[in-house]
């Protein structure tokens, strides 16, 4: 490479970085228009299926009325009321619910008033829920619980993430060795999901050994010392992060030390050890780094979906996170709160997918943006 | 090879505890309760405001602006029985274990009767309140259903009818519930007062309703032959050639017990003949079918209902019309629309529902009717009265009430406590907190909020968690006066019942409000006539009542505190107020409907009159004290007063409808972004002395008293970090709502003696016991003496309000009601005459005593089964 540049003109090269700026700006310009259609569609669908097609009106009305009429009769007015003026209060308030959940509008039309708003990440308000301080703004609701998600589902996954690839790495180099086949061994108890190891840590933990808490984020009354206040939060996060870590672990070692064993048996990591190269260089020169763009791929995806939550985690743990909270908003057909989640989820993993892009050809040589290999 | 075997060997182990652990049942109920809303909180009252100015003014304790008045310590005896109560989020799944681990000392909300057996395990003692009912609903439409011209079984009476022959709630009871629950016959609560009252009647109709297959399927077969249905060679009903398919819309969510019950009941009808397609649906998809859609559609024929009290109903005769009749609430509905119930059952619901009589025994004999009549409709054929269980520590002593378990009693702050000490930190478990926005007027409704809320409130009467009637808490007594002809009763002495044959509103009572003018309006300013009430009542307020009771921020209670009241309850809802709020505008309707003045006759004491044509059979419910307890909270006038000046701005707004319509946050007193702006108008107003609606409450209030109390508010704020104050036995003294935790600390200003509600402690259910001769004989005179008790001494005849018996012959007939004889405090005797006996037969018979007792609306049934012989 270093000889070819070295027999370029000054106007060849100037071609050249000129091309290279078309095409970056072109394959830029083209994949952005792709990933916002992508996002578009992605989010009315979201849209559309959170409805039910517009039934969900029927299911909301026939609540609404269910709720009101209950309401009312159990007053004590209601027994003074003769059949008339019952209806009309009724009736009433009624129509005030529907008009204040927007159900008197089509419910297309009401689809794309949702896109739009969504699209220009205005998130509204939600119809039904309120945030923890009683807020009925989307943002807040959703704020207010993403610091307890990213430390619950952070720590958790990236323990996971960069214990398994390090564990994984030396296992890739110990085939067939005793660790090797426990790992492969225990490899199926992934299959059971994060909540049913949670139930069994808490009654281990908290039930019988009573050292550990039941759930939830914080001792109640929380410390009034920031520092015990962020000793209890640690003190909390151990059993949810655990559960979510032993979950995932031995599966997730086994998929990395498969995936690093197809690059430990090429020809230049049995030249590296042949030559004598001590172990961390040949993990580190010959086998991380033709595999890090897709390391960095998991990364990233992992980064994201700490945006969704972690729903039955959590609200075995109590754990004031967004996943529960996304939860309850499609309990509630809160749409506002749901096409919010959705809307900053899409955006997240368009700009994931669009950067990586630009990573991979960053940290492998081997790939050019817009070259169409 | 061996440790490749082995490790086969571990994998497989793994493998096969996993399969075992997944496949164990677990059992994850989650309960959300939406506490009833009371539409119409309070009505208005008329001052005489020359007369009464300056003694309010004198009665109020004036703070110095500059000085905070601090709480004082807890003074053993009075007051809460507790230092400190803590607030934790825990799933109902996990209440009792985390009560085994000391993680919390009680679990407030009732669970469920599959959780009883591991509440009885663990030793733990726990409350019995009300839980849902559950029902069967049917679709009455037919014979044939105009949509798909397919038979409609249901559509006749008779089938409806004998269903209730079909189903064994002993065995729904015992299958579903654990036996933890009640069997269900009538569309009355079994453990309320009118079932008490009615007992023998409703006993009466459940032995003539008792399980009987044979008898339903004769039934049935009649009536279906009678329809054009004929029974195919496989025993399956057939219509026009087709087999008669029931789809039965049966509920998957809420407690899950819908499911057993569904599908018992499919049992139940395939076994006599019908083919059934069941349908397992949640809510939100049945809704729409069978109380949002057609019934002529033919898209259901049964559906498993439920519903919920979660106060103890004094007056249940407005049920008839609710489930059975086109004019109940759900008259919107295309299913109650297609009920026909006959015209006398018709017309018994409607009296019922507007108590259309002039005595209480008229409504007897109305109401015996009616459930009678409500048997042989049966477009409802009622299962379970289902039962909920609140554990708590063996340690823990609480009053519950039999509706609303503990967590919904009034009761709950001033009986909680450690049995063997006097203060202490109570850890206080329930299944959610902070849902919505704490403010008075128009906050949260939820259960799990209110039932925190119920701690810091006093009021001006106390539920009885036993009867569901009242007692004085701040109030000293009251007088009613009903006109003549009304059924209107008393049953407790501090309630004065007179009838008039006129009650006349006073001209200078306050008939509404003037909200451009911010004063009342008086009636005649309102009326050139005089108006006349069905009821008055007056409240008197103890003479001590500025001086003993201090909200939580130290200001002293005072008349301008009821004053805010009276006007908040106009006031919103007027389209020329500042804080017009459409949502309130129906909830004020409904209250001028009846409403007919109100009236301060003085303020040193406080005594204020109520003009209304609204009526309640109990005298005590007729007391309306106008203690400042808004519909979601109590409120002092100054904390009032900030939440005005915000929702006027256009900042914040008190109900969540406004707050959706404007935009803007839903007031919270507890925390939130409102907090920032609440403070805001607290400076405002301190630094303006400002008093509202000052044509009115500038009569009650000074601006040095203004000044105190805003001074005291922000100093509470520093202290508390929230505007949430009122009078009750605790007060809020730190909110976490991100971490879903409160701390509940002891109001040290409460006068009350701790012990005031101690008699309120085990509900005083009667224990009965029958001794007579085993063996009878036909035509000759029985005695039998009847021992009724409460934890081994005898029942005192002044809290008896009947013992009645039935006898019933060896056919399970009943023969004869009577009343026993009293004998003696706890002992009664039933003598069955000779012409009596003498209309027996041979064989075994039975002799039933239902007690009711007056301080308990749970009658307690006993049976003594003797042989006749000749």
């Amino acid at each position: 490479m270093a000889s070819e540049a070295q027999v370029l003109t000054p106007a060849v090269k100037k071609s050249s970085s000129s091309s290279t700026l078309v095409r970056v700006g072109k394959y830029t310009l083209v994949r952005l228009i792709t990933l916002f259609v992508t996002v578009v569609i992605g989010v009315y669908l979201t849209i559309l299926i959170a409805n039910m097609g517009g039934y969900v009106d029927n299911i909301m009305r026939a609540e609404i009325q269910e709720r009101i009429t209950l309401q009312a009769s159990q007053s004590q007015a209601w027994k003074n009321m003769d059949t008339e003026t019952r209806q009309k209060f009724v009736e009433d308030k009624i129509a005030l619910e529907v008009k204040r959940l927007g159900l008197d509008q089509p419910m297309v039309v009401r689809s794309f008033r949702y896109l739009f708003n969504a699209l220009t990440l205005n998130l509204g308000r939600a119809q039904n829920m309120t945030s923890d301080s009683g807020s009925k703004t989307v943002r807040l609701i959703i704020l207010e619980r993403l610091p307890a998600t990213l430390l619950l589902l952070g720590s958790a996954n990236l323990i996971l993430f960069f214990g398994s690839i390090t564990i994984a790495l030396s296992l890739s180099r110990r085939y067939g060795s005793f660790w090797d086949k426990l790992i492969i061994t225990l490899s199926p108890t992934s299959a059971a999901p994060p909540w049913f190891y949670g139930i069994f840590l808490i009654l281990i933990f908290a039930a019988l050994l009573k050292i550990m808490p039941f759930g939830g984020l914080v001792d109640a009354p929380p410390p009034e010392n920031r520092i015990e206040y962020l000793l209890s939060v640690l003190k909390h996060l151990v059993l949810p992060a655990s559960a979510l870590i032993i979950s995932g672990l031995f599966l997730t070692i086994y998929n990395w030390r498969t995936f690093f064993l197809i690059y430990s048996s090429e020809d230049y990591v049995e030249m590296a050890k042949a030559k004598g190269l001590v172990s961390r260089d040949i993990e580190r020169r010959y086998i991380l780094r033709p595999t890090l763009p897709t390391i960095i791929t998991n990364f990233a995806l992992l980064l994201i979906g700490l945006w969704t939550g972690a729903i039955i985690t959590e609200t075995v743990f109590l754990w004031p996170g967004l996943g529960r909270t996304l939860f309850r908003a499609i309990g509630l057909y809160d749409i506002p709160v749901i096409v919010a989640s959705t809307i900053i989820y899409a955006y997240l993993l368009a700009i994931t997918v669009f950067l990586l892009d630009f990573l991979y050809a960053l940290v492998d040589p081997r790939v050019k943006i817009g070259s169409g290999s | 090879m061996l440790r490749n075997r082995m490790m086969l060997v571990f994998s497989l182990l793994v493998l096969a505890s996993m399969v075992l652990g997944a496949c164990g049942t677990q059992t994850v109920q989650t309960v959300v309760v939406k506490e009833t809303q009371v539409v119409v909180e309070k009505e208005t009252q008329v001052v005489e405001v020359k007369e009464t100015v300056e003694s309010v003014v004198k009665e109020t304790v004036m703070v110095p602006a500059d000085v905070a008045p601090e709480m004082p310590e807890r003074r053993a005896g009075f007051g809460g029985w507790l230092d400190e109560i803590v607030f934790s989020v825990v799933s109902a799944s996990a209440a009792v274990t985390q009560i085994q681990a000391g993680a919390i000392d009680i679990y407030a909300s009732g669970l469920s009767s599959n959780k009883l057996p591991e509440i009885q395990e663990a030793g733990f003692n726990y409350s019995k309140q009300n839980g849902l009912f559950y029902e069967l609903t049917f679709n009455p439409v037919g014979p044939t259903f105009p949509a798909t011209g397919k038979l409609n079984p249901f559509s006749s009476a008779k089938v409806r009818e004998a269903i209730n022959w079909l189903v064994d709630r002993g065995y729904i009871n015992q299958e579903v519930y654990a036996g933890g629950a009640l069997e269900k016959f009538l569309p009355i609560t079994t453990q309320f007062p009118d079932y008490a009252e009615l007992a023998d009647v409703a006993r009466k109709l459940e032995a003539k309703y008792a399980y009987n297959v044979e008898k339903a399927d004769a039934a049935i077969t009649a009536e279906m032959e009678a329809m054009g249905a004929t029974k195919g060679a496989d025993g399956k009903w057939m219509y026009e050639g087709e087999p008669v398919t029931l789809i039965f819309l049966i509920r998957t969510d809420s407690d899950g017990t819908r499911v057993p019950i569904g599908d018992y009941v499919s049992g139940q009808l395939e076994s006599i003949g019908f083919t059934v397609d069941r349908q397992y649906k949640t809510s939100s998809e049945a809704s729409p079918l069978w109380v949002g859609g057609n019934p002529s559609d033919g898209l259901w024929h049964i559906y498993t209902g439920a519903w919920s009290a979660t106060v103890i109903d004094r007056d249940q005769g407005d049920n008839f019309q609710f489930y059975f009749s086109p004019s109940s609430a759900y008259g919107f509905s295309g299913l109650w629309q297609a009920y026909t119930p006959t015209e006398e059952f018709n017309k018994l619901c409607d009296d019922l529902a507007y108590n259309r009589f002039a005595n209480l025994e008229e409504r007897r004999v109305a109401f015996a009717r009616a459930l009678e009549l409500s048997l042989e409709d049966s477009v409802r054929v009622w299962l379970i009265d289902g039962k909920n269980f609140a554990p708590y520590n063996t340690n823990v002593e609480v009053t519950y009430d039999l509706a609303a378990g503990i967590d919904g009693a009034q009761l709950w702050a001033y009986t909680l406590r450690f049995i063997d000490r006097e203060g202490g930190l109570m850890k206080w478990g329930q299944p959610d907190l902070f849902v919505d926005p704490w403010n008075p007027v128009a906050g949260s409704n939820w259960a799990f909020d209110a039932s925190a809320q119920r701690s810091t409130q006093s009021g001006g009467v106390m539920a009885d968690p036993f009867t569901g009637l009242f007692h004085p808490l701040r109030i000293e007594k009251a007088d009613v006066v009903v006109q003549e002809g009304l059924p209107v009763g008393a049953t407790l002495d501090w309630v004065t019942l007179s009838f008039e044959p006129e009650i006349v509103v006073p001209d200078d009572a306050w008939v509404d409000w003037d909200a451009a003018a911010g004063k009342f309006i008086t009636a005649s300013e309102k009326f050139t006539q005089t108006q006349t009430a069905k009821v008055k009542s007056v409240t008197y307020y103890p003479a001590d009542l500025y001086e003993t009771i201090k909200w939580h921020d130290g200001s002293n209670i005072s008349a301008a505190d009821f004053v805010m009241g009276m006007i908040m309850t106009f006031e919103t809802a007027k389209p020329e107020s500042a804080m017009y709020d459409e949502s309130r505008v129906s909830n004020l309707d409904s209250f001028m409907s009846v409403f007919k003045g109100i009236k301060i006759v003085s303020t040193e004491p406080l005594v204020i009159e109520y003009y209304t044509d609204a009526y309640q059979l109990d005298a005590e419910w007729n007391v309306t004290t106008w203690w400042p307890q808004y519909g979601y909270g109590e409120g002092a006038w100054h904390q009032i007063a900030i939440g005005n000046l915000a929702d006027a701005a256009g900042e914040l707004a008190y109900s969540a409808d406004k707050a959706d319509v404007k935009a803007i946050e839903w007031m919270s007193f507890i925390g939130g972004p409102s907090l920032e702006i609440l403070g805001k108008y607290l400076d405002q107003a301190a630094s303006e002395s400002y008093i509202p609606f000052p044509d009115t409450l500038g009569q009650f209030i000074t601006a040095e008293e203004a000044a105190a109390r805003y001074s005291n508010l922000k100093t509470w704020y520093e202290d508390h970090g929230h505007y949430w104050i009122g009078t009750g036995p605790y007060y809020v003294d730190k909110a976490y709502l991100v971490e879903k935790t409160l701390v509940l600390k002891n109001n040290g200003y409460f006068t009350d003696a701790a012990d005031k509600w101690a008699t309120f402690g085990t509900p005083k259910i009667a224990e009965v016991e029958i001794d007579g001769a085993a063996q009878v004989t036909i035509g000759s005179e029985a005695t039998f003496d009847v021992f009724v008790s409460f934890e081994g001494a005898p029942y005192a005849q002044a809290d008896i309000k009947q013992v009645k018996y039935l006898l019933y012959n060896a056919q399970g007939e009943i023969v004869q009601v009577g009343e026993a004889t009293f004998v003696a405090d706890g002992q009664y005797s039933v003598t069955l005459p000779a012409d009596v006996t003498s209309t027996l037969e041979a064989g075994s018979n039975k002799l039933e005593v239902a007690v009711v007792p007056l301080v308990v609306s749970v009658p307690t049934f006993f049976t003594f089964e003797f042989i006749t012989a000749p």
